[in-house]
Protein backbone atom coordinates (compact mmCIF):
# COMPACT_ATOMS: atom_id res chain seq x y z
CA UNK A 1 0.00 0.00 0.00
CA UNK A 2 2.58 2.65 0.96
CA UNK A 3 4.18 1.35 -2.69
CA UNK A 4 1.22 2.55 -4.39
CA UNK A 5 1.02 5.56 -2.17
CA UNK A 6 5.02 6.42 -2.86
CA UNK A 7 4.15 6.17 -6.87
CA UNK A 8 0.97 8.20 -6.84
CA UNK A 9 3.10 10.80 -5.79
CA UNK A 10 6.01 10.22 -7.75
CA UNK A 11 4.40 9.33 -11.27
CA UNK A 12 2.76 13.06 -11.15
CA UNK A 13 5.81 14.73 -10.33
CA UNK A 14 8.08 12.76 -12.80
CA UNK A 15 5.12 13.97 -15.33
CA UNK A 16 5.37 17.61 -14.55
CA UNK A 17 9.28 17.19 -14.62
CA UNK A 18 8.97 15.55 -17.70
CA UNK A 19 7.25 18.40 -19.46
CA UNK A 20 8.74 21.31 -17.85
CA UNK A 21 12.14 20.59 -18.16
CA UNK A 22 11.16 20.01 -22.29
CA UNK A 23 10.35 23.49 -22.33
CA UNK A 24 13.14 24.11 -25.02
CA UNK A 25 13.39 25.09 -28.45
CA UNK A 26 16.60 24.60 -31.04
CA UNK A 27 17.07 26.63 -33.67
CA UNK A 28 19.44 24.97 -36.36
CA UNK A 29 20.70 26.70 -39.85
CA UNK A 30 23.12 25.41 -42.25
CA UNK A 31 24.86 27.23 -44.88
CA UNK A 32 26.64 24.94 -47.77
CA UNK A 33 29.33 26.61 -50.07
CA UNK A 34 30.77 23.69 -51.44
CA UNK A 35 30.25 19.65 -51.96
CA UNK A 36 30.92 17.05 -49.35
CA UNK A 37 31.41 13.81 -48.86
CA UNK A 38 33.95 11.16 -46.64
CA UNK A 39 35.38 8.01 -47.25
CA UNK A 40 34.74 5.10 -44.84
CA UNK A 41 37.66 5.31 -43.41
CA UNK A 42 38.20 8.94 -43.55
CA UNK A 43 38.35 11.21 -40.38
CA UNK A 44 37.14 14.66 -39.05
CA UNK A 45 38.23 16.60 -36.01
CA UNK A 46 36.35 19.03 -34.07
CA UNK A 47 38.26 21.93 -32.50
CA UNK A 48 36.71 24.36 -30.23
CA UNK A 49 37.72 28.57 -30.97
CA UNK A 50 39.53 29.64 -28.45
CA UNK A 51 40.58 32.82 -29.29
CA UNK A 52 37.78 35.28 -27.94
CA UNK A 53 38.95 37.48 -24.88
CA UNK A 54 35.29 37.08 -22.77
CA UNK A 55 34.73 33.03 -23.40
CA UNK A 56 36.15 30.14 -24.67
CA UNK A 57 34.35 27.31 -26.29
CA UNK A 58 33.79 24.43 -23.35
CA UNK A 59 36.01 21.51 -23.88
CA UNK A 60 32.54 19.46 -22.34
CA UNK A 61 30.51 20.94 -25.52
CA UNK A 62 33.65 20.16 -28.11
CA UNK A 63 33.55 16.54 -26.84
CA UNK A 64 29.41 16.11 -26.80
CA UNK A 65 29.10 17.59 -30.39
CA UNK A 66 32.47 15.02 -31.41
CA UNK A 67 30.27 11.98 -29.68
CA UNK A 68 27.31 12.82 -31.39
CA UNK A 69 28.86 12.27 -34.76
CA UNK A 70 30.84 9.53 -33.77
CA UNK A 71 28.10 7.15 -33.24
CA UNK A 72 25.69 5.50 -34.35
CA UNK A 73 25.31 3.01 -37.67
CA UNK A 74 26.26 6.33 -39.73
CA UNK A 75 29.02 7.51 -37.51
CA UNK A 76 31.97 9.42 -38.69
CA UNK A 77 35.62 9.11 -37.28
CA UNK A 78 36.76 11.67 -35.05
CA UNK A 79 39.80 12.35 -33.75
CA UNK A 80 39.69 13.45 -30.45
CA UNK A 81 40.58 17.40 -29.70
CA UNK A 82 43.17 16.73 -27.20
CA UNK A 83 45.13 13.90 -28.97
CA UNK A 84 44.83 16.65 -32.42
CA UNK A 85 46.10 19.57 -30.45
CA UNK A 86 49.12 18.08 -28.91
CA UNK A 87 50.52 16.07 -32.00
CA UNK A 88 50.22 19.26 -34.01
CA UNK A 89 51.11 21.35 -31.07
CA UNK A 90 52.17 24.11 -31.81
CA UNK A 91 50.18 24.89 -34.39
CA UNK A 92 46.80 24.64 -33.50
CA UNK A 93 47.03 26.80 -30.03
CA UNK A 94 44.69 29.76 -29.59
CA UNK A 95 47.10 32.53 -30.84
CA UNK A 96 48.42 30.17 -33.90
CA UNK A 97 45.75 28.18 -34.94
CA UNK A 98 44.32 29.44 -38.42
CA UNK A 99 41.74 31.91 -38.35
CA UNK A 100 40.55 31.87 -42.58
CA UNK A 101 41.50 29.10 -44.74
CA UNK A 102 44.50 31.50 -46.02
CA UNK A 103 46.01 30.70 -42.82
CA UNK A 104 45.02 26.57 -43.26
CA UNK A 105 47.16 27.06 -47.00
CA UNK A 106 50.32 28.69 -45.09
CA UNK A 107 50.02 25.59 -42.26
CA UNK A 108 49.83 23.13 -45.33
CA UNK A 109 53.00 25.02 -46.72
CA UNK A 110 54.86 23.84 -43.89
CA UNK A 111 56.46 20.23 -44.23
CA UNK A 112 55.99 19.15 -40.50
CA UNK A 113 52.35 20.00 -40.16
CA UNK A 114 51.20 18.63 -43.39
CA UNK A 115 52.57 15.34 -42.82
CA UNK A 116 51.28 14.95 -39.68
CA UNK A 117 47.51 16.01 -40.57
CA UNK A 118 48.31 13.41 -43.03
CA UNK A 119 49.31 10.84 -40.85
CA UNK A 120 46.21 11.39 -39.28
CA UNK A 121 44.06 10.80 -42.09
CA UNK A 122 41.95 13.68 -41.60
CA UNK A 123 39.72 15.09 -44.12
CA UNK A 124 37.48 18.19 -42.50
CA UNK A 125 38.31 20.39 -39.81
CA UNK A 126 35.21 21.03 -37.77
CA UNK A 127 35.89 24.67 -35.72
CA UNK A 128 33.38 25.36 -33.14
CA UNK A 129 32.37 28.77 -31.74
CA UNK A 130 30.13 29.40 -28.51
CA UNK A 131 28.72 29.49 -25.42
CA UNK A 132 25.65 29.15 -23.41
CA UNK A 133 24.26 32.42 -21.62
CA UNK A 134 22.14 32.56 -18.05
CA UNK A 135 19.80 35.34 -18.58
CA UNK A 136 16.53 36.32 -16.76
CA UNK A 137 16.94 34.46 -13.42
CA UNK A 138 14.56 35.53 -10.57
CA UNK A 139 13.59 34.12 -7.50
CA UNK A 140 14.70 33.07 -4.64
CA UNK A 141 15.41 29.65 -2.34
CA UNK A 142 16.31 30.20 1.30
CA UNK A 143 17.85 27.27 3.06
CA UNK A 144 17.29 26.48 6.89
CA UNK A 145 19.28 24.07 9.55
CA UNK A 146 18.32 23.14 13.22
CA UNK A 147 18.68 20.97 15.72
CA UNK A 148 15.20 19.52 14.47
CA UNK A 149 16.30 19.39 11.11
CA UNK A 150 16.42 21.41 7.83
CA UNK A 151 15.16 22.97 4.96
CA UNK A 152 14.46 24.93 2.12
CA UNK A 153 11.59 27.09 0.86
CA UNK A 154 11.00 29.40 -2.75
CA UNK A 155 11.06 29.54 -6.21
CA UNK A 156 13.85 30.46 -8.64
CA UNK A 157 13.96 30.30 -12.44
CA UNK A 158 16.34 31.06 -14.90
CA UNK A 159 16.99 31.36 -19.14
CA UNK A 160 20.07 29.38 -20.90
CA UNK A 161 20.65 30.44 -23.96
CA UNK A 162 22.92 28.30 -25.85
CA UNK A 163 24.08 29.57 -29.26
CA UNK A 164 27.30 27.91 -31.10
CA UNK A 165 28.80 27.86 -34.68
CA UNK A 166 30.19 25.12 -36.90
CA UNK A 167 32.29 25.89 -39.41
CA UNK A 168 33.36 23.20 -41.57
CA UNK A 169 37.18 23.18 -43.48
CA UNK A 170 37.97 20.91 -46.29
CA UNK A 171 41.35 19.56 -46.24
CA UNK A 172 41.71 18.74 -49.65
CA UNK A 173 40.30 22.01 -51.22
CA UNK A 174 41.71 24.10 -48.33
CA UNK A 175 38.74 25.87 -48.05
CA UNK A 176 35.28 26.42 -45.84
CA UNK A 177 32.14 23.94 -47.45
CA UNK A 178 29.93 25.32 -45.26
CA UNK A 179 28.89 26.37 -41.95
CA UNK A 180 25.94 25.08 -39.70
CA UNK A 181 24.59 27.49 -36.79
CA UNK A 182 22.78 26.45 -33.82
CA UNK A 183 20.32 28.26 -31.18
CA UNK A 184 18.87 26.68 -28.37
CA UNK A 185 17.02 28.08 -25.38
CA UNK A 186 14.90 26.75 -22.55
CA UNK A 187 13.51 27.51 -18.91
CA UNK A 188 14.62 25.92 -15.91
CA UNK A 189 12.35 26.13 -12.63
CA UNK A 190 13.80 25.06 -9.29
CA UNK A 191 10.82 25.27 -6.84
CA UNK A 192 11.81 24.20 -2.85
CA UNK A 193 9.55 23.19 -0.83
CA UNK A 194 11.27 21.53 2.09
CA UNK A 195 13.80 20.12 -0.90
CA UNK A 196 14.44 21.53 -3.65
CA UNK A 197 13.34 20.11 -7.10
CA UNK A 198 15.46 20.89 -10.42
CA UNK A 199 13.30 21.30 -13.31
CA UNK A 200 16.20 22.11 -15.70
CA UNK A 201 16.27 22.26 -19.24
CA UNK A 202 18.75 20.78 -20.92
CA UNK A 203 19.92 23.59 -23.67
CA UNK A 204 23.49 23.09 -24.06
CA UNK A 205 22.40 18.67 -24.50
CA UNK A 206 20.05 19.84 -27.16
CA UNK A 207 22.11 22.24 -29.01
CA UNK A 208 24.88 19.58 -28.97
CA UNK A 209 22.80 16.90 -30.23
CA UNK A 210 20.79 19.10 -32.79
CA UNK A 211 24.33 20.35 -34.21
CA UNK A 212 25.95 16.80 -34.34
CA UNK A 213 23.35 15.23 -36.25
CA UNK A 214 23.37 17.97 -38.70
CA UNK A 215 26.91 18.11 -39.01
CA UNK A 216 26.78 14.16 -39.67
CA UNK A 217 24.51 14.65 -42.33
CA UNK A 218 26.79 17.69 -43.74
CA UNK A 219 29.92 16.12 -44.39
CA UNK A 220 28.53 12.76 -45.18
CA UNK A 221 26.92 15.17 -48.35
CA UNK A 222 23.44 13.53 -47.43
CA UNK A 223 21.75 16.92 -47.24
CA UNK B 1 22.58 4.63 49.76
CA UNK B 2 26.45 6.23 49.70
CA UNK B 3 27.57 3.87 47.08
CA UNK B 4 24.56 4.93 45.30
CA UNK B 5 25.20 8.46 45.65
CA UNK B 6 28.71 7.41 44.80
CA UNK B 7 27.31 5.53 41.46
CA UNK B 8 25.32 8.58 40.50
CA UNK B 9 28.37 11.25 40.91
CA UNK B 10 30.38 9.57 39.15
CA UNK B 11 27.72 8.77 36.06
CA UNK B 12 27.24 12.73 36.31
CA UNK B 13 30.87 13.04 35.93
CA UNK B 14 30.98 11.05 33.08
CA UNK B 15 28.35 12.94 31.41
CA UNK B 16 30.12 16.00 32.18
CA UNK B 17 33.44 14.88 30.93
CA UNK B 18 31.48 13.41 27.89
CA UNK B 19 29.78 16.83 27.47
CA UNK B 20 33.03 18.72 27.65
CA UNK B 21 34.73 16.35 25.77
CA UNK B 22 32.33 17.19 22.50
CA UNK B 23 32.13 20.93 23.36
CA UNK B 24 36.21 21.12 23.36
CA UNK B 25 36.07 18.58 19.52
CA UNK B 26 32.97 21.31 18.11
CA UNK B 27 35.44 23.76 19.09
CA UNK B 28 38.60 22.55 17.68
CA UNK B 29 36.57 21.86 14.13
CA UNK B 30 35.42 25.25 14.42
CA UNK B 31 39.29 26.59 14.97
CA UNK B 32 40.77 24.44 12.01
CA UNK B 33 37.66 25.93 9.79
CA UNK B 34 38.57 28.79 10.67
CA UNK B 35 42.47 28.57 10.46
CA UNK B 36 41.59 26.86 7.00
CA UNK B 37 39.52 29.74 5.91
CA UNK B 38 42.66 32.55 6.59
CA UNK B 39 45.25 30.28 5.27
CA UNK B 40 47.35 31.06 2.74
CA UNK B 41 47.15 28.22 0.08
CA UNK B 42 49.50 27.21 -2.28
CA UNK B 43 49.20 25.87 -5.84
CA UNK B 44 52.21 23.79 -7.36
CA UNK B 45 52.00 24.09 -10.89
CA UNK B 46 52.65 20.79 -13.14
CA UNK B 47 51.78 19.82 -15.96
CA UNK B 48 53.18 17.42 -19.24
CA UNK B 49 53.69 19.45 -22.69
CA UNK B 50 53.65 17.68 -25.99
CA UNK B 51 57.08 18.41 -27.51
CA UNK B 52 56.48 20.54 -30.39
CA UNK B 53 56.59 19.89 -34.12
CA UNK B 54 59.97 21.22 -36.03
CA UNK B 55 62.35 20.90 -37.80
CA UNK B 56 65.57 21.00 -35.56
CA UNK B 57 68.68 23.28 -36.19
CA UNK B 58 71.83 21.68 -36.40
CA UNK B 59 72.73 23.02 -32.65
CA UNK B 60 74.24 22.00 -29.95
CA UNK B 61 72.60 24.27 -27.35
CA UNK B 62 73.85 24.66 -23.34
CA UNK B 63 70.91 25.57 -21.19
CA UNK B 64 71.40 26.44 -17.39
CA UNK B 65 68.21 27.44 -15.13
CA UNK B 66 68.56 30.55 -13.05
CA UNK B 67 67.72 29.78 -9.20
CA UNK B 68 65.10 32.39 -9.77
CA UNK B 69 63.35 30.51 -12.16
CA UNK B 70 63.93 27.21 -10.92
CA UNK B 71 62.16 28.30 -7.63
CA UNK B 72 59.49 31.26 -8.55
CA UNK B 73 56.73 31.59 -6.82
CA UNK B 74 54.14 33.87 -7.16
CA UNK B 75 52.13 35.67 -4.53
CA UNK B 76 48.79 36.81 -4.66
CA UNK B 77 47.56 39.05 -2.26
CA UNK B 78 43.90 39.01 -0.71
CA UNK B 79 42.53 42.49 -1.77
CA UNK B 80 40.20 42.74 1.80
CA UNK B 81 42.92 41.51 4.32
CA UNK B 82 46.36 42.65 2.67
CA UNK B 83 47.65 39.44 3.43
CA UNK B 84 48.97 36.49 0.77
CA UNK B 85 46.21 34.58 -0.76
CA UNK B 86 47.67 31.95 -2.82
CA UNK B 87 51.05 30.85 -3.47
CA UNK B 88 51.54 29.94 -7.06
CA UNK B 89 54.84 27.67 -7.25
CA UNK B 90 55.98 27.25 -11.28
CA UNK B 91 59.58 26.55 -11.18
CA UNK B 92 59.45 22.76 -11.78
CA UNK B 93 56.54 23.13 -14.01
CA UNK B 94 58.85 26.26 -16.28
CA UNK B 95 62.25 24.03 -16.26
CA UNK B 96 59.59 21.21 -17.62
CA UNK B 97 58.44 23.09 -20.22
CA UNK B 98 61.67 24.03 -21.08
CA UNK B 99 62.92 20.44 -20.91
CA UNK B 100 60.58 19.17 -23.77
CA UNK B 101 60.58 22.03 -25.73
CA UNK B 102 64.60 22.54 -26.22
CA UNK B 103 65.58 19.04 -27.74
CA UNK B 104 62.71 19.18 -30.40
CA UNK B 105 64.15 22.56 -31.59
CA UNK B 106 68.35 21.81 -31.31
CA UNK B 107 69.85 18.65 -32.26
CA UNK B 108 71.64 18.61 -28.98
CA UNK B 109 71.06 20.09 -25.51
CA UNK B 110 73.67 20.10 -22.90
CA UNK B 111 72.20 20.86 -18.91
CA UNK B 112 74.61 23.61 -17.05
CA UNK B 113 74.96 23.69 -13.74
CA UNK B 114 76.29 27.27 -13.69
CA UNK B 115 77.23 29.39 -16.70
CA UNK B 116 81.15 28.94 -16.19
CA UNK B 117 80.52 25.22 -17.20
CA UNK B 118 79.78 26.14 -20.74
CA UNK B 119 83.52 26.53 -21.68
CA UNK B 120 83.97 23.28 -20.44
CA UNK B 121 82.16 21.73 -23.33
CA UNK B 122 83.66 22.10 -26.62
CA UNK B 123 81.05 21.11 -28.66
CA UNK B 124 78.53 23.66 -27.25
CA UNK B 125 77.68 26.05 -29.85
CA UNK B 126 75.78 28.59 -27.38
CA UNK B 127 74.25 29.02 -24.66
CA UNK B 128 70.76 29.74 -23.51
CA UNK B 129 69.18 31.29 -20.28
CA UNK B 130 65.51 31.68 -19.91
CA UNK B 131 64.72 33.41 -16.64
CA UNK B 132 60.39 34.64 -15.75
CA UNK B 133 60.11 38.79 -14.98
CA UNK B 134 56.73 38.76 -14.45
CA UNK B 135 54.01 36.60 -13.62
CA UNK B 136 50.45 37.99 -13.15
CA UNK B 137 47.02 36.11 -11.97
CA UNK B 138 43.37 37.17 -12.87
CA UNK B 139 40.72 35.11 -10.72
CA UNK B 140 37.07 35.73 -11.63
CA UNK B 141 36.52 36.74 -7.98
CA UNK B 142 38.33 40.10 -8.51
CA UNK B 143 38.52 40.37 -12.97
CA UNK B 144 34.52 39.77 -12.54
CA UNK B 145 35.20 37.38 -15.99
CA UNK B 146 34.16 33.95 -15.99
CA UNK B 147 37.77 32.64 -16.70
CA UNK B 148 40.95 32.14 -14.68
CA UNK B 149 43.75 34.00 -16.84
CA UNK B 150 48.13 34.07 -16.40
CA UNK B 151 50.09 36.50 -18.13
CA UNK B 152 53.90 35.82 -18.10
CA UNK B 153 57.03 37.19 -19.24
CA UNK B 154 60.37 35.74 -19.81
CA UNK B 155 63.80 37.26 -20.69
CA UNK B 156 65.25 35.15 -22.88
CA UNK B 157 69.27 35.33 -23.54
CA UNK B 158 71.57 33.62 -26.22
CA UNK B 159 75.08 34.06 -25.50
CA UNK B 160 78.24 32.15 -27.22
CA UNK B 161 80.26 29.94 -24.31
CA UNK B 162 82.48 32.85 -23.77
CA UNK B 163 79.72 35.06 -22.30
CA UNK B 164 79.95 37.39 -25.53
CA UNK B 165 76.40 38.41 -26.28
CA UNK B 166 73.77 37.06 -29.34
CA UNK B 167 70.51 37.79 -28.13
CA UNK B 168 68.24 39.06 -25.28
CA UNK B 169 64.56 39.39 -26.17
CA UNK B 170 61.41 39.32 -24.20
CA UNK B 171 58.42 36.75 -24.34
CA UNK B 172 55.10 37.02 -23.31
CA UNK B 173 52.45 34.16 -22.90
CA UNK B 174 48.66 34.03 -21.77
CA UNK B 175 46.50 31.68 -21.19
CA UNK B 176 43.28 31.67 -19.70
CA UNK B 177 40.49 28.23 -18.76
CA UNK B 178 36.60 29.12 -18.51
CA UNK B 179 35.02 29.04 -14.69
CA UNK B 180 33.35 25.98 -14.76
CA UNK B 181 30.50 25.50 -11.87
CA UNK B 182 31.79 23.06 -8.52
CA UNK B 183 35.21 24.07 -10.47
CA UNK B 184 38.11 24.79 -7.69
CA UNK B 185 40.64 27.69 -7.89
CA UNK B 186 43.10 25.36 -7.95
CA UNK B 187 41.90 23.44 -11.01
CA UNK B 188 41.25 26.92 -12.46
CA UNK B 189 44.53 28.29 -11.94
CA UNK B 190 46.35 25.31 -13.15
CA UNK B 191 44.89 25.08 -16.14
CA UNK B 192 45.01 28.43 -17.17
CA UNK B 193 48.99 27.88 -16.01
CA UNK B 194 48.83 25.38 -18.77
CA UNK B 195 47.58 27.05 -21.58
CA UNK B 196 50.15 29.47 -21.03
CA UNK B 197 53.02 27.59 -20.70
CA UNK B 198 52.17 26.05 -23.59
CA UNK B 199 51.40 29.82 -25.77
CA UNK B 200 55.25 30.65 -24.37
CA UNK B 201 56.25 27.01 -25.78
CA UNK B 202 54.29 28.22 -29.38
CA UNK B 203 55.56 31.53 -29.73
CA UNK B 204 58.58 30.69 -28.68
CA UNK B 205 59.12 27.24 -31.00
CA UNK B 206 57.74 29.24 -34.10
CA UNK B 207 60.05 32.37 -33.27
CA UNK B 208 62.66 31.61 -32.24
CA UNK B 209 64.61 31.90 -35.60
CA UNK B 210 63.17 35.23 -36.58
CA UNK B 211 64.63 36.85 -32.93
CA UNK B 212 66.76 39.49 -34.55
CA UNK B 213 69.95 38.91 -32.74
CA UNK B 214 69.17 34.92 -33.39
CA UNK B 215 68.50 35.31 -36.96
CA UNK B 216 71.69 37.32 -37.70
CA UNK B 217 73.92 34.94 -36.04
CA UNK B 218 72.18 31.69 -37.14
CA UNK B 219 72.29 33.13 -40.76
CA UNK B 220 76.14 34.30 -40.27
CA UNK B 221 77.18 31.04 -39.19
CA UNK B 222 74.98 28.87 -41.97
CA UNK B 223 72.70 27.04 -39.52
CA UNK B 224 70.00 28.36 -41.70
CA UNK B 225 69.62 29.60 -45.37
Amino acid sequence: MKECIRYLVLLPALFVAAILSGCTTTEIDEFRQGETGISGDGKIVILGRRQNNNYETEGSFVQCVARVVGSGKDGINVVPEREFLDAMFPFFEPRTAPMRTSHLRELMSIDVAREKIEEFGVEYIVWLDGLTERSEQAGSISCAIGPGGGGCFGFGTWQDDARFEAEIWDLNTLDVVGSISTDANGQSYMPALVVPIPLIARVEANACSGLGNQLKQFIKGDN
Amino acid sequence: MASRLGYGSTMYQSSNSAKTLRFQALLAAWLCLLCTACSVSTITLSGEYPAPLARKLPLTIGVYYPDELRNYAYVEIDDNSGKDQYIIQSGESQVQLFNTVLPALFQNVVLLDSLDQASQHSNIDAVFVPNIEEFQLGLPSKTKLKVYEIWLKYNMRLSKTNGDYIADWVMTAYGKSPDESFQSVDAGVKDAATVAMRDLAASFTLGFTSVPGVSDWLRENNYIP
